[in-house]
């Protein structure tokens, strides 16, 4: 217990007397975790807009004005029997109109071309949600039949085809690009953080050699290097947790208007703090403290 | 005391740096290592604190033969040996009290002792009053000073000083030579290495003179021979 105490108190005064040194492996990492924190980010909101995206999208079933209930219930429980189908909403003949009324309310030729018809001329609509866009395809096919011919007047998911296949190229070209970032910066963060650690050592070459002979064992000379990576862990992972709060908190309003469903970055933040800043905190323990060892060996050598 | 055995010392690049040494100091002995510079002095002081080891022979110190033990042991041999070089040695960073408690703290001595034996070796060099001065604001003499209280605070049998007067004027090697005689008086075996003749015949002590990796001379009462 003693020499823990010990080793402790060597670690803060070597981290208080190189404070120039210190500051600046704080600093790196700090970079590097606003990097890795700004990667994430564009993650989770690439993946958010997508699915804003998606949830927009729908096929929508008109029926012929003479599709009865019955017609209309059979196709929607056929529907519902496909694994991929997550809603079916169905709009009445009467509702259809009224909504025609309301969105063309200030269309006075239009709404007066349906009074001169004199009958409702819609059929019932059918609106279906499925859980991927690609699933569309597959209802459409599975309505394709010729029971169905003289009941469906059209279907709208043609229209959207071609924009939900492109979203999908977006979207997988999005997820490839960000990984293949994540790991480059990873890579150039680790080379950076040990080359800055090495150099905080070798610098300390000499009094490493004086400790050696007076007799300190490897405990002793590696283990304020050791205490420092945990220092250097809480101090950066700390600030980054802060900045990045004050950046989420400032750009959460900007999100709202862009993200209609109310997706705040700052409540997924918290909601996954401990996951995030965990994994965070313990990957630059392991960049920290492996680098020390590294640098280290070469010194200890007796 | 110390017991060097046929030690011979051939470094990766083929150098011969020592050959077959054969060298017995006893307790309380003070011995002038002489020789140029390149004859193996500095590799023996680095043999006798285990810093090398050697090719061939056995190194004795009291029942211990340092040729062979761990490197886990490596540490508690240098607490019992007192070292002191040239070029101080001292950690920068740190003020006369803590360089000299700091080789008490790594042994794992309480803090109790060290307030009592610190303050006790920087009276005998005679450096209470720079206690809280880092070493780049002292004298030559005076980290030379540190340097011999932190070697002092195990109370080792033996010190090892190699060229301690070297970057020294006159009146500060006189003093360190006078401060090493009185460590003698005490008990401790003072092994000097040097190639300061002055030093040496004034000393007019045991002298083992080196010369090419080899013991060409070995007096009691010697003097400066090369």
């Amino acid at each position: 217990m003693l020499s823990f105490f010990r080793v402790l108190k060597f670690a803060l005064q070597d981290l208080w007397r190189n404070i120039s040194l210190s500051f600046m492996t704080v600093f790196i990492l700090i970079l590097m975790l606003l990097s890795v924190n700004t990667l994430w980010s564009l993650d989770v909101l690439t993946k958010q807009a997508v699915e804003a995206v998606k949830k927009q999208i729908d096929v929508s079933i008109y029926f012929v004005p003479e599709a009865t209930e019955k017609n209309v219930t059979e196709i929607k429980n056929y529907v519902m029997l496909f694994p991929e189908v997550t809603d079916v909403r169905v709009q009445t003949k009467e509702q259809v109109l009224a909504d025609f009324r309301e969105k063309h309310k200030n269309q006075k030729e239009a709404l007066e071309a349906l009074d001169e018809l004199g009958a409702n001329p819609f059929g019932p609509t059918m609106i279906i949600k499925t859980k991927e866009p690609k699933d569309y395809k597959k209802i459409i096919d599975a309505l394709n039949v010729p029971e169905y011919e003289s009941i469906i007047e059209a279907k709208s998911f043609d229209n959207h085809e071609e924009a939900i296949t492109r979203l999908q190229n977006i979207t997988n070209r999005i997820e490839r690009v960000g990984f293949g970032l994540t790991i480059l910066f990873a890579l150039i963060s680790f080379l950076i953080i040990f080359n800055t650690i090495r150099v905080a050592i070798a610098t300390q070459k000499v009094e490493i050699g004086i400790k050696r002979l007076v007799g300190a064992s490897n405990w002793f000379i590696r283990g304020p290097y050791l205490v420092e990576s945990v220092i250097f862990t809480i101090i950066s992972v700390s600030c980054t947790i802060g900045l990045v709060y004050l950046a989420l908190r400032w750009i959460d309003p900007y999100l709202a208007v862009i993200l209609p469903n109310g997706f705040s970055l700052t409540n997924y933040f918290y909601s996954n703090m401990l996951m995030l800043f965990g994994a965070q905190a313990l990957a630059v323990l392991l960049l920290t403290v492996l680098s020390s060892l590294l640098a280290m060996r070469k010194q200890l050598k007796v | 005391m110390i017991k060097l055995s046929g030690v011979t010392k051939i470094y990766s690049t083929g150098t011969p740096a020592v050959r077959n040494l054969n060298l017995h100091i006893g307790a309380g002995d003070f011995v002038s290592i002489v020789g140029q510079s390149g004859t193996g002095k500095t590799t023996l002081v680095k043999m006798l604190i285990a810093e090398e080891r050697p090719n061939k022979g056995t190194i004795e110190i009291g029942d211990t033969d340092i040729t062979k033990i761990s490197s886990s042991d490596i540490p508690y041999l240098r607490r019992q040996i007192g070292v002191v070089f040239q070029d101080y040695k001292l950690l920068p960073k740190r003020t006369v009290y803590e360089n000299v408690a700091f080789a008490l703290e790594v042994a794992g001595e309480k803090r109790d002792r060290i307030h009592q034996v610190v303050p006790q070796v920087l009276e005998i060099v005679n450096l209470s009053h720079k206690a809280s001065s880092y070493p780049p604001q002292l004298s030559g003499g005076e980290q030379q000073r540190t340097a011999i209280a932190r070697s002092l605070v195990h109370r080792p049998k033996i010190m090892i000083a190699d060229e301690p007067t070297g970057n020294l004027d006159s009146i500060n090697t006189e003093e360190i030579i006078s401060i090493l005689k009185k460590i003698n008086e005490f008990g401790t075996t003072i092994i000097l290495v040097t190639h300061n003749r002055e030093v040496v015949n004034h000393l007019r002590r045991r002298v083992v003179t080196m010369h090419g990796g080899e013991i060409i001379s070995d007096e009691h009462d010697g003097k400066y021979k090369l």
